[in-house]
């Protein structure tokens, strides 16, 4: 996993390709440049924070509909639409839709710079906050089904008397499987360990 | 050859097939209607005063509606000749009242019955009166028009009714000191037997000049018309022996009346298909124009976008190129290729520059010596619906000899039929009371032929007189601005030049040049269809 952000370029005209990827070389962006969607799509995308610099006018389909369809895809980095002829409500669906920003060409090379670096640090969070998500998951799957289920009572506020009650359990068990779970999920209050089930999304005290 | 752009008004149409067979079974119902009153037509008949009130009622509104249809037409047409017809018959109708009037034995009650005189005196008055309108119609120019036809109709109906009622004024008073044409109150004295002669004269000549010229439809319907009123005369004062309510008598007014009732009939048929061609061509035009407009539009907005493809590429090569040189290090080799590819796009923006060029000037290199008139008389018809609808007068001034000039006829064509539809634009924004767009030829430079198209609308305001050549540079609420700038283009890639003046007292005036052809061939050896 690496941090150097990478900008992708798509427009079916090379000149303006050529010119766009000099332009970003020149603030230190690595480049890739693509003449369609489907070059991009079929191109292995770098595990890097990215943004996508997408004309909207693309040969034989739109931008408009390449972006819903990367949506659809999921992990799709952030992009800014440039087009020769923008329209408001073309702008309009196409923020709606998430894109970081709608440039119509000529551009001023400060707004679009500002625009990829915008779209980067969103992709930046995003991965972040994806990775983050995982690592819990991941800690997540390391309990035992008993432990699961005390974490789950814990967390919806029962002391650890009511938690031994309610599963036949001592209570100094209880406190055992509680102390496994806080190394495990790495939570070091009752706070910490409401916070991690919340994201996860556990239905608590369900089973 | 009559402008294609007025065939479809009756004055100045040829019959259709279908109205040739109506003629004929006309012509052949009064031939027959003669031969067969003719053994009868001597008889007296009794108590028949009683249909007069209804045959001169016929009579009236007949001719009255004739003379209001003919009104209408030469208030679009301004022809003299149309206008002289249409007095002819508004006279023969305001007078078909008084004669019924007057009928002895008719309207005993009103006692205006005791002027033995005044009836004949009217009758006659009555066909000789509509008799000498028909042949100045006949003898007319149709060419010869008038400037404002609403004041002529006005006056020639005013002249017309003050000119019967002295006429009536005359005959009642004064009748006791002229000649008398009835012996009583049936029969005529020998001083008639001049009347039905002179009527009989004047409708040969009007027949045999319309039938000779054979102008348009309507020429013929009148003759017709003048065919029906001398059978009727003939009916009524020699086979019918010149006495009044004789069978020959009746039956000569009566196959007159339906003549008239058939000729006012075809008339009005005529009248309300062509509004209804008229008004069906009219949006024809106006789809066509719509297109024209959506076209230009897909066209300017196509161009736009192949303009900026380089224009956008050029400022991120600026910009990339200024980036690479204020690094800490500059980059002098990125800078360089940056600069590269800015004048390779500069270049490409320059071959679709030159590329629209030759789009636009598709084929300008087939030049042929093309007749200017035909040029322009080929626009005026294909403008004619709009023109009509914006109440747009055109008037030619074209000099005697045949103007020729070195062109491509479809582009001169366009710019010809642009140059119109903006004067007419102009001056129906423009509300005023004149419109006239008048075109001439004339010689320019040596070596050059001129044609200026002057309109009467508001003019152009000389702020944007300089610019209106431009590209999007439009006076129209809905203008591209593509039109003027597309005609000068074509002109002055014919070698030629298209400027603008003010018209006076209102106006603009567009005016061109073109190379003159040395070669003088025949016109109609170049047509124009595109």
């Amino acid at each position: 996993m690496s941090d150097d952000p990478v900008v992708y370029v798509i427009d079916d005209d090379p000149a303006i390709r050529v010119s766009l990827e000099s332009l970003l070389a020149s603030v230190g962006y690595a480049v890739r440049t693509f003449g369609s969607a489907e070059d991009f799509l079929a191109a292995e995308q770098a595990d890097a924070p990215a943004c996508l610099v997408l004309d909207v006018r693309l040969k034989g389909r739109s931008g408009l509909e390449f972006q819903r369809e990367l949506a659809r895809r999921g992990q799709s980095p952030p992009i800014v639409f440039v087009t020769g002829h923008g329209d408001v409500p073309m702008s309009v669906a196409a923020m709606k839709a998430g894109a970081v920003e709608f440039l119509t060409k000529p551009f001023r090379d400060q707004d679009l710079l500002d625009a990829v670096h915008e779209g980067i640090e969103r992709h930046r969070r995003e991965r972040d906050e994806a990775s983050a998500m995982g690592q819990i998951q991941g800690r997540y799957e390391t309990l035992s089904p008993r432990e699961r289920q005390v974490a789950a009572l814990v967390a919806s506020g029962l002391m650890n008397k009511q938690v031994a009650d309610r599963l036949g359990l001592s209570e100094v068990t209880v406190k055992v499987h509680r102390a496994q779970i806080m190394h495990k999920l790495q939570a070091r209050t009752l706070a910490d360990l409401i916070r991690i089930t919340d994201r996860l999304g556990i239905a608590l005290g369900q089973d | 050859m009559p402008p294609s752009s007025d065939q479809r008004l009756i004055s100045t149409s040829l019959p259709s097939d279908t109205q040739l067979r109506v003629i004929f079974a006309v012509v052949v119902m009064l031939v027959v209607a003669l031969a067969v009153t003719a053994p009868y037509a001597g008889r007296p008949t009794q108590g028949t005063e009683i249909f007069l009130p209804a045959y001169a009622a016929a009579v009236f509104v007949i001719e009255m509606t004739t003379a209001a249809l003919l009104f209408a037409t030469f208030r679009v047409q301004r022809s003299v000749p149309l206008l002289v017809l249409a007095s002819g018959y508004l006279l023969s109708a305001v007078l078909a009242v008084p004669w019924a009037l007057s009928f002895p034995g008719v309207f005993s009650v009103l006692a205006w019955d005791q002027n033995l005189q005044a009836t004949a005196w009217i009758a006659a008055i009555r066909r000789i009166g509509f008799a000498v309108a028909v042949v100045g119609f006949a003898l007319s120019d149709p060419r010869r028009t008038v400037r404002s036809p609403g004041r002529w109709v006005l006056a020639c109906v005013g002249g017309l009714l003050a000119g019967a009622a002295a006429v009536l004024w005359f005959v009642v008073t004064a009748t006791q000191s002229l000649p008398a044409f009835m012996a009583d109150a049936r029969s005529t004295a020998p001083a008639w037997a001049y009347v039905p002669p002179l009527a009989l004269l004047l409708y040969a000549v009007g027949i045999a000049v319309l039938l000779t010229r054979r102008r348009s439809t309507l020429d013929i319907w009148m003759s017709v018309a003048l065919l029906s009123l001398f059978v009727e005369i003939l009916l009524i004062s020699y086979m019918g022996a010149a006495v009044r309510l004789s069978i020959g008598w009746w039956s000569g007014r009566f196959f007159g009346l339906v003549a008239a009732g058939t000729i006012l009939l075809v008339l009005l048929a005529e009248t309300t298909g062509s509004y209804a061609r008229l008004a069906q061509a009219a949006v024809n035009e106006r789809r066509a124009r719509r297109d024209r407009m959506t076209a230009m539009e897909a066209l300017s907005a196509s161009i736009a976008h192949e303009i900026n493809q380089p224009l956008a590429s050029m400022v991120t090569n600026a910009n990339a190129g200024l980036r690479w040189l204020s690094r800490a290090e500059p980059q002098i080799g990125e800078a360089e290729a940056a600069l590269k590819r800015i004048v390779d796009d500069g270049h490409r923006a320059d071959k679709i520059v030159s590329g629209i060029r030759t789009m636009f000037l598709k084929g300008a290199q087939e030049r042929v010596a093309v007749d200017l008139k035909c040029v322009i008389n080929e626009a005026l018809g294909r403008s004619a619906s709009e023109r009509a609808l914006a109440a747009v007068e055109v008037e030619t001034v074209y000099p005697p000899e045949i103007k020729m000039v070195i062109c491509n006829p479809i582009q001169l064509l366009q710019v010809v039929s642009n140059l119109i539809d903006n004067a007419v634009d102009a001056m129906k924004a423009g509300g005023g009371r004149v419109r006239r767009l008048t075109i001439s030829i004339e010689d320019g430079e040596p070596g050059e032929v001129e044609a200026s198209f002057a309109d009467t609308g508001p003019g152009v305001s000389p702020d944007i007189a300089d610019r209106i050549f431009l590209p999007f540079v439009s006076t129209k609420p809905d203008g591209m601005g593509m039109g003027l700038m597309f005609c000068r283009s074509v002109i002055e890639a014919h070698g030629g030049r298209l400027w603008i003046a003010a018209n006076a007292p209102t106006g603009a005036v567009f005016r061109f040049s073109l190379p003159a052809s040395t070669v003088v061939e025949a016109s109609n050896q170049v047509g124009v269809h595109p």
